[in-house]
């Protein structure tokens, strides 16, 4: 497959996960089910821009690796706060 | 290079080229620690107040929201082409992708102009409560990157047409392309914290 086929259905499979988190934001009662595809979405999108846009799965190994953790991290704090707001919250007050 | 200064570099790993310059890194690391600061507030604000940040989403225009992240996918998608055609001698091409990406960029603006208005018609602003100040915050200093990111891409295509960047150097148009996708990855953050999730 060449680079820009490849580049194409990168942004194909972007705009259609961006379609199901619209579909998603419009369900009556999200649970944790909906929580964790939306935490998963914005992961395979970041990591989709960070490697293949930005091109960095290929170069430098310091920016790739900071850039990728960012979206592992915002991910998980989104599950985090679903799952333990009280928690989180008495852990935060002053 | 001297034989010691090419001692010296040997330790450094093989995958150590990076795209675009230092500075544009350096730029672009400082940006996204911002929005990674605006992203605690708001985790924050929420866990406080989950009730506001539960019915926050469902009054805001996710169909603006939706439209946007589009657009700013697809304005990445057509940076990454111009560059793409740069690399292959076809400037007139890249021109005419960056010209669309522009193009976004404007559209992007013009459609959060009309959501902002939109909210004021709803009795939408920063007063109204935590979530909204949050959401006021958040996305009009995306609003602003993606004012200057867009005026940017003018001034590439300026220098692409004054036959400044060429196939061989074209380092300024790297770095706007890396800049653009940062502003678009701050979206794709946003767009899930403040319209989708609850």
């Amino acid at each position: 497959m060449t680079h820009v086929k490849i580049i194409n259905y990168l942004w194909m499979l972007l705009l259609g996960l961006t379609f199901f988190s619209a579909y998603m934001a419009e369900q009556a009662n999200p649970g944790l089910n909906s929580i964790v595809i939306m935490a998963a979405v914005l992961a395979i999108k970041g990591r989709i821009i960070v490697d293949h846009f930005m091109e960095l799965k290929t170069s430098h190994k310091v920016l790739r690796t900071l850039m990728r953790v960012y979206f592992y991290v915002i991910p998980a704090l989104i599950l985090l706060v679903y799952l333990f707001p009280e928690q989180i919250a008495i852990w935060t007050s002053l | 290079m001297t034989a010691i200064a090419q001692q010296q570099l040997h330790f450094l790993p093989t995958t150590r080229k990076i795209p675009g310059s230092f500075a544009i890194w350096a730029v672009i690391l400082a940006e996204m620690t911002e929005f990674a600061l605006m992203f605690m507030v708001y985790f924050l604000a929420k866990v406080h107040n989950p009730e506001l940040f539960y019915e926050g989403p469902t009054r805001l225009n996710t169909t603006a929201g939706t439209a946007n992240t589009l657009i700013m996918l697809t304005s990445s998608f057509f940076v990454v082409r111009a560059v793409m055609a740069m690399r292959e001698n076809q400037r007139q091409l890249c021109v005419r992708w960056l010209w669309a990406a522009v193009s976004c960029g404007v559209l992007y603006l013009v459609i959060k102009y009309f959501e902002y208005q939109w909210n004021t018609a709803q009795g939408l602003s920063t007063e109204t409560n935590i979530f909204y100040g949050v959401y006021y915050y958040v996305t009009f200093n995306h609003f602003l990157h993606v004012g200057w990111g867009t005026t940017a891409i003018a001034w590439v295509i300026y220098r692409i047409n004054t036959d400044i960047y060429t196939k061989d150097e074209h380092e300024g148009l790297i770095n706007i392309a890396l800049y653009w996708h940062m502003i678009d990855l701050a979206w794709i953050t946003i767009f899930p914290l403040l319209y989708v999730i609850r």
